[in-house]
């Protein structure tokens, strides 16, 4: 196992670098850069020194040095915790994300936790109930999760909690517990209003389980030595525990390197539709105003995430069923 | 059965020795030539002792030769160990590796008799096929149970195990 961990780390850390690298290229393509839209402003207003602020403004960025002098000195201060400075309130980034961060994690982990419960309660019922009510009911509402768009959803029960229950569902806390240090009460604010975020950006990738988790089962299910066993008088629980459900919940264990870029990403448009301060929405203004520092900070921990989650389900999978796949050849 | 006497290529180690060093090298330099943040720092120290480890692992398999014969296996080096077949009390396989696809990964030969240091062998080594076929039979004649993971991996290998059929 240690030559295992051994060689997915240094498969991880040269993925990072190049991630990181052309994340930073990629965001600083277009024409412009974030000075741009701020001397425009100026010169529209008249002001006869904006020239002269630009020069100012571009310096203080870096953004008069060439790319990968700025690519290497921000990457060089990733180790440092020193992402530079955002070009919209000239403040440097970590300040701008540190709550961000951690509310996003909460919420991403909530959620992860949320999907796995889920989909695996009902993904076996459904397996287990084929073709009963339950497991139609299941796969009705499994079809329904796919369907919808995350932000559609959010919105239905934004206006379902306004006009029928007559509360605010957007946010992550209550409006006095804002830009106020950590508390009891606060986290009991966050607590109740991750709730709607969480069932939201869950619903698609819960639905999506389902349908693999009961897919699996059925076929493990439906295997001779499983047809033995009921015949030789197991009990339902026990036949159904030992191997049939281990077997089928590797492809869900795979799923956790997938889950965790998908949640992110897929959370952003429900984090602007909920009004949510959580990454997402200050990702998306800082592609807009080309806030490469910004940007590229949250691509970077987006590809962490993704990364460590891919390890995490890659050393799950070798420690759960090390067997070989068909069509694998061992080197020796 | 005469004795044969085994070791892992020296191309295997010096490919373990590269990663042990590069992995080492990525985590140990911005430690020591940037001024690290206290918790980016004990992620890079953590990954540093996983490679040192790595190292560590890889001097021993270099030291160590396994002689094969019909009652023992003995793992000769340092940390050493004696496997004596007849009392042979755990028996795992496992197929490893980094790709999506599985391909082009390793298999690792877990072993132990009773009162002795587990060895764990990769299919590098030359003749692990010699040792596997061997540590079947002797699991066979103890009527040890073999995991799932580890019959068929056998089974991938050309190796039956009798007694080791599908069971619930």
């Amino acid at each position: 196992m240690l030559n295992y961990v051994a060689r997915r780390l240094l498969l991880m850390i040269p993925t990072l670098f190049v991630i990181s690298l052309i994340v930073y290229m990629i965001i600083n393509m277009p024409p412009g850069d974030c000075v741009t839209s701020q001397i425009d402003e100026l010169l529209s207003r008249g002001d006869a020194n904006a020239l002269a602020r630009a020069d100012e403004l571009r310096a203080l960025y870096g953004l008069d040095h060439s790319v990968w002098y700025r690519f290497f000195h921000w990457i060089g201060g990733v180790f440092r915790w020193d992402f530079g400075l955002s070009c919209q309130d000239t403040v440097p980034v970590k300040d701008l994300i540190g709550e961000r961060l951690m509310l996003t994690i909460v919420m991403e982990s909530c959620t992860i936790i949320f999907i796995w419960t889920v989909s695996f309660v009902i993904g076996v019922y459904a397996a287990t109930h084929q073709y009963k009510f339950g497991d139609y009911a299941a796969s009705f509402v499994g079809f329904l999760g796919l369907a919808i768009p995350n932000f559609l959803l959010a919105l239905v029960l934004l206006y379902v909690g306004k006009v029928y229950f007559g509360v605010s569902i957007g946010g992550l806390m209550d409006p006095e517990f804002i830009e106020k240090p950590m508390s009891w009460d606060k986290f009991v604010s966050v607590a109740k209003h991750l709730v709607i975020p969480t069932i939201v950006i869950g619903t698609s990738g819960t639905a999506g389980m389902i349908r693999r988790l009961r897919a699996n089962l059925l076929d493990e299910l439906q295997k001779q030595y499983v047809v033995t066993g009921r015949a030789k008088g197991l009990s339902p629980f026990k036949l159904l525990v030992k191997y049939p459900l281990r077997h089928a919940i590797n492809p869900f264990v795979a799923d956790i390197g997938h889950l965790l870029p998908e949640v992110v990403s897929g959370s952003v448009i429900v984090s602007v539709v909920l009004s949510l301060p959580t990454m997402g929405p200050m990702l998306l203004n800082a592609l807009k105003t080309q806030d490469v520092n910004l940007a590229a900070t949250f691509l970077l921990f987006v590809a962490v995430l993704t990364v460590i989650g891919m390890l995490i389900s890659d050393l799950l999978l070798a420690a759960l069923d090390p067997r070989i796949r068909f069509g694998a050849a061992g080197e020796k | 059965m005469n004795s044969l006497v085994l070791s892992y290529p020296r191309h295997s180690l010096w490919a373990d020795y590269i990663r042990a060093v590069g992995g080492c090298l990525l985590c140990g330099l911005p430690l020591l030539l940037l001024p690290v943040e206290r918790w980016i720092g004990l992620i890079l120290a953590s990954g540093f002792v996983v490679f040192a480890l790595f190292c560590v692992r890889t001097l021993l398999r270099q030291k160590t030769r396994y002689v094969l014969s019909g009652d023992t296996l003995a793992a000769d080096g340092p940390w050493g160990s004696l496997i004596e077949w007849g009392r042979l009390d755990r028996m795992k396989l496992a197929y490893y590796s980094t790709k999506r696809d599985r391909s082009g990964g390793w298999m690792q030969l877990v072993i132990r008799s009773a009162g002795a240091r587990t060895v764990k062998i990769d299919s590098s080594l030359d003749g692990f096929y010699d040792i596997v076929e061997r540590a079947a039979q002797a699991a066979e004649a103890c009527e040890l149970e073999l995991s799932h993971a580890t019959r068929v991996n056998l089974r991938s290998m050309g190796i039956s195990v009798a007694g080791q059929e599908e069971t619930v």
